[in-house]
């Protein structure tokens, strides 16, 4: 996966802007919105962060060839559309739980933006790592189906 | 009159120590709470518990913005300015463990990391006690986008504050990291009234507003928020808040000030206190 989130998304959009090449290859990846803490003796902490704030990027990632975002909570209906309309997917990682999916990650590695500190683009391996399908390639939100039957034991 | 004095060592200690055990160590309450969830993603919470403790990992990769609420005598001095004081103690903490710096200096323009996770946000109140007191809230920025503020008319009842924190929580709670802990501040200013409303979050679950009237509102917006199933998540099971906690103030005749902040089910709060060193006792002839 893509790790990426709100500056770097704003900084590729510029570039998109100025005609320039997007320094990074998006194609057929899977972007998980996210800022790692610093790497101190090999140890570090990962995890999604809001994916809403980041729908304002979604067209522009579909455009650039992604497959999937990974986030936590609620999107907008400008995110159920645009899954629908290009067949894409939207998973939720279990939020507030870095330290426990640090030890599902098998390597990070900063790809670009490094002055952006932890906004940076990484790449990331993981390996049995939680996730649940919260928007599906038809537009189907989890979140609006648990709300209409009143609750995820239900949904 | 005596004079107190803080010393800045003690409080860059006293106050790293609580900022690394509110990151690392998940709170006996908000465990008890964790094991008592059945639902989506449950093993992986309660595992991040242990993770966090027996590894020396933050609990969340989102460390904060720190804000401090310092109750201090008011015959006090202190050797360093507090806020440099706390920020001494921040740094110190970010720079040496695996944190993350979430701090941008220029908020519209530059936003450049300033990689000391400062300035730290410092609140300083002067107080009756002899000792000062540390409140201690590392919120991340998820939880804080959902903020809030309705500046109410002033003939407004309680079921009308009620519903207006309902429909807000329904729009926006599962962006949060939810079960939240919810802080509302009622009168004061709208600055007052958010600040009050950021320090109430800074209470144990358990406790609850001194007026009578004010606790049991506290009980209805809690149960009311969590007849909404948002759940732990937001994917529907469990409670939808832990805890609300409402802290009120004088206000003007044409206003009702309601702020609400927002933390996250992880609940990263510390309460610290420095006794001072009495430096000088004069007494009157």
């Amino acid at each position: 996966m893509i790790v990426m989130r709100d500056a770097a998304q704003k900084r590729i959009e510029m570039f998109l802007r100025k005609g320039s090449n997007v320094p990074v290859d998006l194609k057929g990846k899977i972007v998980f919105y996210a800022g790692p803490t610093r790497i101190v003796d090999g140890r570090f902490a990962i995890g999604p962060t809001t994916s809403e704030r980041m729908d304002r990027y979604l067209k522009m990632l579909f455009e650039l060839g992604v497959l999937a975002t990974v986030g936590k909570g609620e999107r907008s209906e400008t995110a159920r559309k645009l899954c629908r309309e290009y067949r894409r997917i939207y998973f939720v990682a279990p939020s507030g739980a870095a330290a426990a999916l640090s030890e599902r990650v098998e390597s990070l590695k900063l790809l670009t933006f490094e002055n952006l500190g932890t906004e940076a683009v990484y790449e990331i391996q993981v390996k049995n790592f939680p996730l649940i399908v919260a928007i599906d390639s038809e537009g189907t939100d989890i979140f609006e189906l648990i709300k209409s039957t009143g609750g995820g034991d239900r949904a | 009159m005596e004079t107190l004095l803080i010393r800045h060592e003690e409080l860059v200690e006293k106050i790293s120590q609580k900022i690394v055990e509110a990151n690392n160590i998940m709170r006996e309450e908000i465990f008890r709470q964790l094991l008592s969830y059945e639902g989506p993603f449950c093993d992986v919470l309660r595992r991040n518990a242990e993770v966090a403790k027996t590894k020396g990992l933050p609990l969340c990769q989102d460390t904060g913005f720190i804000e401090f609420f310092i109750f201090t005598p008011f015959n006090a001095i202190f050797q360093r300015p507090v806020q440099e004081s706390c920020d001494e103690a921040v740094m110190k903490v970010y720079s040496s463990r695996p944190y993350r710096h979430s701090v941008v200096s220029d908020p519209l323009y530059e936003r450049r990391n300033t990689r000391t996770n400062t300035p730290s946000i410092c609140h300083i109140f002067h107080w009756g006690e002899n000792r000062l007191q540390i409140r201690l809230l590392i919120k991340g920025g998820g939880s804080e986008n959902l903020t809030t503020l309705f500046m109410l008319p002033p003939t407004a009842d309680d079921e009308e504050l009620l519903e207006r924190i309902t429909e807000h929580v329904a729009r926006h709670g599962s962006k949060g990291c939810p079960p939240l802990r919810v802080g509302v501040g009622v009168g004061g200013s709208a600055d007052k009234a958010m600040l009050l409303s950021r320090l109430a979050l800074t209470y144990s679950l358990n406790e609850v507003n001194p007026d009578p009237r004010y606790e049991l509102l506290e009980r209805r917006i809690s149960e009311k928020l969590n007849q909404l199933r948002i759940g732990f998540q937001g994917l529907g099971v469990g409670p939808t808040v832990f805890s609300v906690h409402i802290l009120q103030a004088p206000t003007h005749i044409a206003n009702l000030p309601v702020a609400v902040s927002f933390d996250c089910y992880l609940s990263r709060i510390g309460v610290m206190e420095v006794e001072p060193v009495r430096i000088e006792s004069r007494r009157k002839n």
